[in-house]
């Protein structure tokens, strides 16, 4: 039987080899970091407790990406030149009252991050290949590749004209497709900024004379004339400004519905890589400026994958949905799956997250990595070797 | 569920019934109505009794327990049975049809839980107005906005639906309404019938921030629910207010 700590070793080695440190961050995490900066899936599963003064919320990590990166801010000598650290270590996911060896409470994960690389795309290449290498020198040889990239549909919205508060209202739902697709929905739709609810008659009011100072007369009045006291932590100043831009949206127009479209026809771009490149190069010239450097890039990158990885790239899919669900990533995401039990499984994934050193008090570092689920690969090679 | 299988031939056949209060009361009403007695044995403070009645037993054994763990005995497969209500049936399964799809609402208990904030928030009328404020409130102040409950699986779960991630659950075991007041949390979810409680904590209830709707319901186990004394309940209660049981 293959443990995975069998499989570790060379794995390990691998990383090392190539450069990255290993490093060995605490495996309770302060839970707001993981809350605020993890998608649905992770939270939901995520082990939270208090210490024993009942102060400081904690979690058992999830993952070992923030807690590399907390690592790093804390340690590093300067933390915006480049770094590049691996670790081997037990995360933490709840997964249901079951715990199966494919979905344990508690499982080692392998991985590296990669702080301040340069060449964007030459780096995303890169790490996807060690990710590859790294399968391999676990003993794995029949798995398969799935790529997407969050950047794209992050470009498309920058280039469709629309009022700031919407565009970070859909990008702050980016991770939810539920209600992304509501979002959008509602931001098309004859009545969507414009419903009326239970607060439009004060919009209405403030609509005839829309400035900052109306606002706050207006607001000071009606919770004197109310009686309400400043409680729930917002000030004055921030409830006056979400109003003065109600009012002010009340003469925006809807989102075109050709462009939403055009949002959901990227996120539905799946399949083969050469055609993927070509729909979403035709998308682009829909667009604007922002997808066509957004699309360059990721041809370039698949282009820097396919000289690396010669024989993989063929075979490899794209799926410009796939990776939104994913906790922090901002551009290239992958997904490398195998079959365990008749079903395919995900071994391993990693991607792109620029934003995260930055959301953390540090310095603004491009950021990327990967981490392997050292069970199921055991298990897959398991199945490969009785083959 | 694990839990469940292994207990699959070992659950009691025993109801699960509301120990104390109004809820206890109306439950008592209710089953005399259907022609039944609900009885305490031994000890008349005792936890245990007994509803006399039905046809094809000579009497089906009763826990006398608080609500909530009424919901979590029938989670757990201690009781076959339970009368309690829906809310606290969602909150304490991850997923209550698994475990008690025969579910009969009683048609007394009835209350919301909803979703309130300050009613000063002047500019926040629906869900899509919290995401935003949670959001900017972490942007501006570096801390999660917190939101006092008691139902923390169903506030998470309604939340993440409406998009809504900048939060975190602050457990409450009671006043949950006093919470932004007294400046333990920013809003709350909690149950209401009329709404005054929260309208004289100056807290309003979101346009579209009702979570659930919920009555007192006879839950029956998936497992339990063809035995025939728990049948004849159903069928008895059913049978009391055609039409009126919603």
């Amino acid at each position: 039987m293959t443990a995975a700590s069998d499989i570790s070793a060379p794995i390990l080695r691998l990383f090392t080899e190539q450069g990255f440190t290993p490093v060995d961050p605490p495996i309770m995490q302060p839970a707001d970091v993981f809350l605020e900066k993890s998608g649905e899936a992770i939270r939901a599963r995520t082990y939270l407790f208090a210490d024993p003064d009942g102060v400081a919320e904690l979690c058992l990590r999830p993952d070992l990406t923030v807690p590399t990166c907390r690592w790093h801010l804390a340690h590093a000598p300067d933390p915006s030149a480049e770094a590049k650290y691996c670790y081997l270590g037990p995360v933490f996911r709840y997964d249901g009252p079951r715990d199966d060896p494919l979905h344990p409470h508690e499982f080692p994960q392998a991985g590296l991050e990669w702080f301040g690389a340069g060449n964007t795309p030459r780096a995303d290449a890169e790490v996807l290949s060690l990710a590859v290498k790294a399968v391999r020198a676990a003993g794995l040889e029949d798995f398969t590749i799935t790529i997407g990239d969050v950047g794209l549909v992050r470009a498309l919205l920058q280039d469709i004209d629309m009022p700031p508060r919407w565009r970070a209202r859909l990008l702050r739902r980016l991770r939810r497709p539920r209600a992304f697709h509501a979002t959008l929905d509602e931001l098309t739709g004859e009545n969507g900024p414009r419903a009326r609810t239970s607060i439009s008659p004060l919009v209405d009011r403030l609509a005839e004379s829309p400035t900052m100072e109306r606002a706050l007369t207006l607001v000071e009045e009606e919770l004197g004339e109310r009686g309400l006291e400043l409680v729930g932590g917002r000030t004055l100043e921030e409830i006056a400004a979400r109003l003065l831009e109600k009012a002010q949206n009340r003469a925006a127009e809807p989102l075109p519905k050709e462009k939403a479209e055009l949002i959901e026809s990227l996120l539905a771009v799946s399949g083969p890589l050469k055609p993927a490149i070509m729909r979403i190069g035709k998308l682009a010239q829909a667009a604007g400026p922002n997808l066509k450097a957004a699309w360059q890039a990721f041809a370039e990158r698949v282009e820097r994958i396919a000289r690396l990885l010669p024989d993989e790239a063929v075979a490899m899919t794209f799926d410009a949905g796939f990776g939104r669900t994913f906790d922090y990533y901002t551009g290239f995401v992958f997904q490398l799956e195998a079959e365990i039990g008749g079903e395919r499984q995900p071994v391993g994934g990693g991607g792109r997250y620029d934003d995260m050193l930055e959301s953390l008090g540090g310095p603004s570092v491009p950021a990327l990595g990967m981490a392997l689920h050292l069970p199921r690969l055991a298990a897959a090679r398991e199945k490969e070797a009785a083959a | 569920m694990a839990v469940n299988d292994a207990n699959m031939m070992t659950v009691p056949p025993v109801l699960g019934v509301p120990s104390k209060g109004r809820l206890m009361e109306t439950t008592a009403e209710l089953l005399a109505r259907a022609g039944l007695e609900l009885a305490r044995t031994g000890d008349a403070r005792g936890y245990r009794g007994e509803l006399r009645g039905l046809k094809n037993a000579p009497s089906l054994e009763v826990a006398f327990l608080s609500a909530s763990e009424i919901a979590r005995h029938l989670m757990e497969g201690r009781v076959a049975a339970g009368i309690t209500g829906e809310d606290l049936l969602r909150e304490t399964m991850p997923d209550v049809d698994e475990v008690a799809k025969t579910r009969l609402p009683l048609g007394f208990g009835h209350a919301d839980v909803v979703v309130a904030v300050p009613e000063c928030w002047l500019d926040v009328a629906r869900m899509a107005d919290l995401e935003e404020v949670a959001a900017e409130y972490h942007a501006r102040h570096g801390r999660l906005m917190r939101v006092a409950t008691k139902y923390l699986r169903l506030t998470r779960h309604f939340f993440t639906e409406h998009g809504v991630t900048a939060f975190r659950t602050v457990r409450s075991a009671g006043a949950t309404e006093g919470a932004p007041a007294a400046g333990l949390a920013e809003l709350i979810v909690d149950i209401t019938s009329t709404g005054s409680t929260l309208r004289a904590n100056r807290l309003k209830v979101l346009d579209d921030g009702v979570i659930l709707r919920s009555q007192a319901t006879l839950a029956v186990r998936n497992d339990m629910a063809r035995i025939p004394p728990l049948v004849e309940l159903a069928e008895r209660l059913q049978s009391l207010s055609p039409g009126g049981m919603s």
